[in-house]
């Protein structure tokens, strides 16, 4: 069951500062590092919602992701719409195709339902990849970003740019913990819990989960807008499964089911990949290792794992005060 | 209010469920007797839809729900407990209420509104945690709550959603003299329009509390009729109560 607690609240508002400052203080490159930041902790943020709180992994939402920056280049470049509704359609389109993965993998749990939704995600990679009129694997390029110079902000500057990119992981943050919190977000803990009771209270368990993946596929949308805004062109990599992996990893290098969690493990795993890519080739290796010694110390994650700690020495101290 | 029609089921040559056939009216308290392995929770696997009838059919209101999931036989007002506790172990008491009580007042889907913060969930956990006698431990997480508190749990899970036919499955195996005096005053204290099913082994209990009696033996109902003819009855006392003597 979420809880949004007051060190969750903390630690993600001093990141978001964090990241702000960075963008501040670091000009044109730390720009670049904190937006590839927000698309990855964006989509980690969505699959936390479904993995973290439905129990349903899926390796899709690299597909979802690109299927959105894919409407939306289609949608501006092809057809001329402009940019805020081809992003609200791209974002519809992201959930609705979302909502349909959910509704036919509902029926399937664990292993399985990691390989059908690798599956509908390589199928949606494939079809993009095929396509000529989509550009194939040359993609598309040209995508616009939003003119906001109606509020004296120019988004071709890379610190706007960044900022927005912000108020990208603090929108859907804020959206994922409110829907976390009602009771959509209590009910599908309850059926990660126990599905069996959850059908027996009279909840259709099916198609709660393919809600939430509808939900989830939602924020991802919102990446992929980000993505596409970002470097302005769009290529068939954008689906491929190994996006929806190392947003996995970055989900459970910050901790699974705690939605900082994932927030605190993009900004970890993009800053120690340019830090350590600067010095070797094989930074693969030190993530690799970084993860291995979290899933062995109990699978908890940065984040978790300071939770765990801080209720470990709560308990601790209550206990020796009471004594 | 609940029929069941020359209800079957086989799994390959084994039959465990074999022509049963029941009327249970709205409001009686139906207690379901037989020896283990009668039969009696596959019929309520197969009432509530957790198991498919290899033939017959299922009316609730003189309605088939044969072609119902579980979900859909539960919002129609079906809820069940179980024999081995069927909980959400890392939540409260208060939270495992809650869950139930708003999935039966169907506010499982406001993605806007917490129905933790509901009133009338607020309500309905507060009455099924006093009737079910778990008031004082209600926020205490189930994990750490002992064996009679979780069976309580399961009947206040059931009682949450706010039934129309409740089914039981040995609400009270396991348990000490106590709780099973709990659980008969729990009993008496729901309303009587409530329809319940109940298996029980406790014989003293069920005697006190049936208003009809259905006894199965290896699949088959082999007896139905009141506390008293159930008494009297000699099949009965051959093939379940053996030697046992009634008190009254």
């Amino acid at each position: 069951m979420f809880h949004q607690t007051h060190t969750r609240c903390i630690v993600f508002a001093i990141s978001m500062l964090g990241l702000a400052l960075y963008v501040i203080l670091g000009g044109f490159f730390a720009g670049e590092i904190v937006v590839k930041i927000a698309v990855l902790a964006i989509i980690a943020i969505s699959i936390d919602v479904v993995a973290g709180f439905g129990g349903m992994v899926s390796l899709c939402h690299g597909a979802i992701m690109g299927l959105s920056a894919y409407t939306y280049g289609v949608l501006t470049v092809k057809f001329g719409v402009p940019a805020l509704p081809a992003s609200i359609a791209a974002i519809g389109v992201a959930a609705t195709f979302g909502t349909m993965i959910g509704w036919v993998t509902g029926r399937t749990s664990g292993i399985f339902f990691i390989m059908a939704t690798l599956a509908f995600g390589q199928m949606a990679y494939t079809l993009i990849f095929k396509s000529r009129w989509l550009g194939g694997d040359d993609g598309m390029g040209g995508l616009p970003r939003f003119d906001a110079s109606d509020f004296g902000l120019d988004m071709n500057n890379t610190v706007t740019f960044a900022f927005y990119a912000i108020a990208g992981i603090v929108v859907c943050y804020a959206a994922a913990g409110c829907v976390l919190r009602s009771a959509f977000g209590r009910t599908l803990a309850g059926i990660h819990t126990n599905e069996a009771r959850m059908k027996a209270f009279g909840v259709n368990t099916i198609l709660h989960r393919a809600r939430a993946m509808g939900f989830s596929s939602l924020l991802s949308g919102v990446a992929g807008i980000i993505a596409a805004q970002h470097t302005q062109y769009i290529s068939p990599e954008l689906l491929f499964w190994t996006v929806s992996g190392e947003a996995l990893i970055v989900v459970i290098l910050g901790g699974l089911g705690t939605l900082t969690g994932p927030v605190i493990g993009a900004m970890a795993f993009v800053l120690l990949k340019h830090q350590i890519s600067s010095l070797t080739d094989y930074w693969h290796i030190v993530i690799g290792l970084l993860l291995i010694l979290i899933v062995v110390s109990g699978g908890r994650g940065l984040f978790g794992q300071y939770e765990h700690w801080r209720s470990t020495h709560t308990q601790k101290t209550a206990k020796t005060n009471y004594a | 209010m609940l029929e069941v029609r020359n209800l079957s089921k086989s799994f390959g040559g084994l039959t465990v469920a074999k022509d049963i056939s029941l009327n249970i009216k709205l409001g009686e308290r139906r207690v379901i007797l037989g020896p283990n392995g009668a039969g009696k929770t596959t019929l309520f696997n197969l009432l509530v839809g957790e198991l498919t009838p290899t033939s017959g059919d299922i009316l609730i209101d003189g309605k088939s729900v044969m072609r119902l999931s579980v979900n859909e036989r539960a919002r129609h007002g079906l809820s069940r407990s179980y024999q081995k506790n069927n909980l959400f172990e890392n939540l409260t008491v208060r939270e495992n209420l809650m869950l139930a009580a708003a999935a039966g007042q169907d506010k499982t889907t406001w993605m806007m509104k917490d129905c933790f913060n509901d009133p009338a969930v607020h309500e309905i956990v507060a009455d099924v945690a006093e009737r079910v006698a778990l008031a004082d431990i209600i926020d205490k997480p189930v994990r750490s709550a002992t064996y009679g508190n979780r069976r309580q749990l399961e009947v206040g899970l059931a009682l949450a959603t706010k039934p129309r036919i409740l089914l039981m499955d040995e609400p009270t195996s396991g348990v000490g003299p106590a709780m099973i005096d709990g659980f008969h005053q729990l009993l008496q204290s729901l309303p009587r329009d409530l329809t319940i099913g109940i298996i029980e082994h406790d014989l003293d209990l069920a005697f006190d509390i049936a208003d009809r009696i259905t006894v199965l033996n290896f699949g088959e109902v082999v007896f139905e009729g009141t506390p008293a003819e159930t008494r009297g009855d000699s099949t009965v006392r051959d093939i379940y109560l053996g030697d046992w003597q009634i008190n009254a």
